[in-house]
């Protein structure tokens, strides 16, 4: 598929020394720019957050381990899991929708180039507020570095009394300033797939990628304010004496838990439906066939972005809500997995008689369908009320969401990765590597989030520091902390790609996987402009009539 | 080409097209917000680095697209025809009409039907339940709150006298209940019906009732023990009974349609993809305005 050989827009790197370069991207407003940005910033916080996921691994490979203090390991779990939720999964996905987006309809750019670049910087300078609170965090109490309060920060911890110095403002203000550099992406997003799409797309020839994200981004308009809301509250107790979260001056605690779920558990859908985008564009191309049921697609995409607002308290199963809260949660929650079934099977139905050809975009997007399944029925397990009053906080509870994150999410970005570097970069990523890649990161994901459901269903709670060897979850937690290893491996072998093949790589081409949306039409990578001439399509397809007029797919739309 | 990108690149003969022009204010000020919320958690100094940052980025921003956006002349260069690959042929998915079917009935009622027979079976079992509360009881509520039986737990039954009145939630619930379980039950005729299709009323009246007063007969302790308490089963097989004929002749004098299940499941999704719709004549629909 990549053996055509076209010449590669020249990018002029060598006539200009460092520092404009840098001072080129730090002044960017161009989408592709800022969308490479984004990927480059969120794989830095991915080492980050990996270094601390295997950190706290290796705390709890044996028990009665001591490799670090119950302190540190308060602040790895937090910093992990807001590092890869909110500086990780949610701007590598932005990357791809600021990048993608606007190509795969036609337009040149987003609809408002400034604000993109802003919403970049916002998401940045969160992080990098958050990271310094390893140093600034001890404040003048002597009370600790980085946040340590769980990636949720339920009240009351989060209260001066039990939080001193500064580790949790950190993680407030990180969250706040990244949060608003959240909403104008989403803004962005949404104006641009809107306004901006190219003669002839209407809303039913969107590819479904730009359907899923327009998707994602209401989701975010509506779900971030919430979380805004509760941490300027939490920032109102913390610092003028404010009593939102403080129980015992007539606040409420679990007011918090509503207000982060409310947040939370469309999070969950903003970050899973790109990677459901990315899938949706890959699984036709490399089954050589059009995708199973568009229409059906795209309903069951708005069904879910509005379930999935009415399903957040089913993490708070455990708080003691009232019978009709839990009946109303567990139905919701169970209703969600419908649309999301449906998607499963569109899928399959688009593999199902197609010629497939298993490269490693392909082979990320199988290891998804599958592994994504299972974390649905865990999901569906863990919605039913008495199923999670008994495994609610524990480890099963851990590996039902990492296999969302990793099984679902990681996997449809790599898949993504491999798809669209070659438009990207003008190069074709290693093959070899990527397979290589693809099988010992599974290897390891399998090892270790599918033996974490048992210390989970024996008991282990979440968080847990450390634990006595005769509980019978020694052998489980080695073998999920020897899976971490394969893991990094896959990883490394995934980067020296990235660098190997952007050295090395043989050249891409305009489209080098015979695809049919509008950004394979364009140079790779492409001009700042992305088309000399705005496209004019017909069908979904357009790519597909451009090289088949004998054939093309408008006859039949 | 668009009118905007047909901007002349100043001193060249090549076609350019305006792009907005770099900035570094969108940055000046996301460092600016961001100093000044880290102010509140180092020193009122940060933070007032950072307003000034935010304000100047503001102003800056503002310049840059008032009173008229700024834009940088980007040179076009040529680009690639799109690539036209060799015709080749479209397998064609063989329909209904073109397959040796081995299956029967070949035409089935619609869904339609099962709800109209549903609901009308319905009407006539409320109306022999209502009279067996007036022979028995001299009230037409007493089967409705039997009916409702479930919501009660064993410590709050009520009693016999408190079931011959009106409860508008129990009457609710009870409502709720037989409209939902007629409906499916109809739409379990509609679907069984081209089974039998000349003895409907065998079907309707004898053989559904019997199953269904079967099945409830050992499992109505679990769902409804009040009604299991107080049942009367010769009343209850009769308004069974009752349901059943009507819903069946309903259900018969609907129009049945030809049956799609031996289409191929591409086309009953609605795929649309070349050789399973139907083609347009001509041009596109596009090309029609």
């Amino acid at each position: 598929m990549a053996s055509e050989t076209l010449a590669i827009a020249p990018t002029g790197l060598s006539t200009r020394s460092l520092a404009e370069r840098l001072h080129e991207w730090a002044v960017t407003v161009d989408h592709k720019r800022l969308g490479i940005l984004y990927i480059g910033y969120a794989l830095v916080f991915l080492v980050i957050g990996g270094v601390e996921a295997t950190i706290m691994r290796v705390q709890l490979a044996v028990p009665n381990n001591h490799f670090v203090s119950p302190q540190v390991f308060n602040r790895m779990f937090t910093m992990h899991g807001t590092t890869m939720i909110f500086f990780v999964a949610m701007p590598i996905l932005f990357g791809f929708s600021n990048y993608t987006v606007p190509l795969m309809i036609g337009a040149r750019d987003m609809a408002f180039p400034r604000l993109n670049a802003w919403g970049f910087w916002m998401s940045a300078l969160g992080g990098i507020i958050l990271y310094f609170s390893f140093i600034g965090g001890f404040g003048l109490y002597g009370a600790g570095s980085a946040p340590d309060v769980g990636w949720f920060a339920y009240a009351p911890l989060t209260s001066p009394a039990f939080s001193v110095g500064h580790s949790t403002d950190y993680w407030i203000v990180g969250l706040l300033v990244s949060g608003f550099g959240s909403i104008a992406t989403a803004l962005n997003v949404m104006t641009t797939i809107l306004c901006m799409r190219c003669p002839g797309m209407k809303l039913g020839r969107m590819p479904l990628f730009v359907w899923m994200n327009t998707v994602m981004a209401g989701l975010v308009l509506v779900a971030i304010g919430p979380l805004t809301a509760a941490q300027l509250m939490l920032l109102i107790d913390r610092y003028l004496g404010g009593h939102f979260f403080d129980t015992q001056a007539g606040g409420s605690a679990v007011i918090w838990m509503h207000f982060f779920w409310i947040f939370g558990h469309p999070e969950v859908y903003i970050l899973v439906l790109p990677a459901f985008a990315i899938v949706s564009e890959v699984i036709p191309v490399f089954s050589r066939k059009p995708i199973f049921g568009y229409s059906i697609m795209v309903a069951a995409t708005v069904s879910i972005g509005f379930i999935s607002l009415g399903v957040w308290a089913h993490h708070m199963f455990t708080v003691g809500m009232t019978s009709y809260a839990n009946a109303f949660f567990v139905a919701s929650t169970a209703a969600i997995a419908v649309p999301t079934g449906i998607k499963i099977f569109n899928w399959v139905g688009t593999m199902w008689g197609g010629k497939i050809i298993y490269k490693t975009p392909m082979l990320f997007c199988v290891a998804f369908l599958c592994q994504f399944l299972i974390a649905g029925l865990t999901g569906i397990m863990l919605a039913t009320a008495p199923f999670d009053w008994q495994l609610g906080n524990s480890y099963f509870v851990v590996a039902h969401f990492h296999y969302v994150i990793l099984g679902g999410i990681v996997m449809a970005v790599f898949a993504g990765s491999y798809y669209w570097y070659p438009k990207v970069l003008g190069k074709m990523m290693n093959e070899t590597l990527g397979k290589w890649h693809f099988w010992l990161f599974v290897i390891g994901f399998h090892l270790t989030f599918d033996f974490m459901h048992v210390p989970g269903l024996l008991g282990m709670p979440r968080r847990v520091y450390t634990y006595e060897a005769s509980r019978g979850w020694e052998i489980w937690n080695l073998i999920v902390s020897i899976g971490v290893i394969f893991q990094i491996i896959g990883i490394l072998l995934w980067v020296a790609d990235v660098i190997w093949s952007y050295y090395k790589g043989e050249i891409a081409g305009n489209d080098p996987w015979d695809a049919w949306t509008l950004e394979w039409h364009t140079t790779s990578p492409p001009p700042e402009y992305n088309y000399a001439e705005i496209p004019v399509i017909r069908s979904r397809r357009p790519l597909w009539d451009l090289k088949h007029p004998e054939d093309p797919d408008w006859k039949y739309e | 080409m668009s009118d905007e990108t047909q901007a002349a690149n100043s001193g060249s003969d090549r076609p350019a097209v305006l792009m907005p022009a770099p900035t570094a204010w969108p940055f000046a000020m996301a460092l600016g917000t961001a100093l000044t919320f880290a102010g509140l958690l180092t020193d009122v100094s940060v933070s007032v680095l950072g307003a000034i940052l935010t304000i100047s980025g503001a102003v800056g921003w503002f310049r840059q697209v008032l009173p008229h956006e700024q834009h940088e002349s980007i040179p076009v260069e040529p680009e690639e025809p799109a690539r036209v690959l060799p015709p080749r042929e479209v397998t064609r998915i063989s329909v209904a009409q073109e397959i040796q079917r081995a299956w029967l009935p070949l035409k089935i009622y619609p869904i339609a039907a099962g709800v109209k027979g549903g609901l009308a079976g319905g009407v006539a079992m409320a109306v022999l339940a209502g009279l067996y509360g007036l022979i028995f009881y001299h009230s037409v509520w007493y089967p409705i709150n039997l009916l409702a039986g479930s919501l009660y737990s064993q410590s709050a039954t009520p009693t016999v006298k408190e079931m011959l009145h009106f409860h508008l939630g129990w009457f609710l619930f009870a409502l709720g209940m037989h409209i939902t379980m007629c409906l499916l039950v109809g739409l379990l005729f509609g679907a069984m019906l081209p089974l039998l299709p000349r003895r409907p009323v065998l079907l309707g009246g004898v053989i559904g009732p019997l199953l269904w007063t079967g099945l409830l007969y050992h499992v109505i302790g679990y769902v409804n023990p009040l009604l299991d308490e107080r049942i009367n089963w010769w009343w209850f097989a009769a308004s069974q009974a009752a349901f059943g004929i009507v819903a069946g002749l309903v259900v018969v004098r609907q129009n049945k349609v030809w049956t799609a299940e031996n289409l191929p499941l591409a086309l009953r999704a609605g795929i649309e993809a070349p050789g399973l719709m139907e083609e347009h004549e001509g041009e596109g629909e596009d090309n029609k305005r």
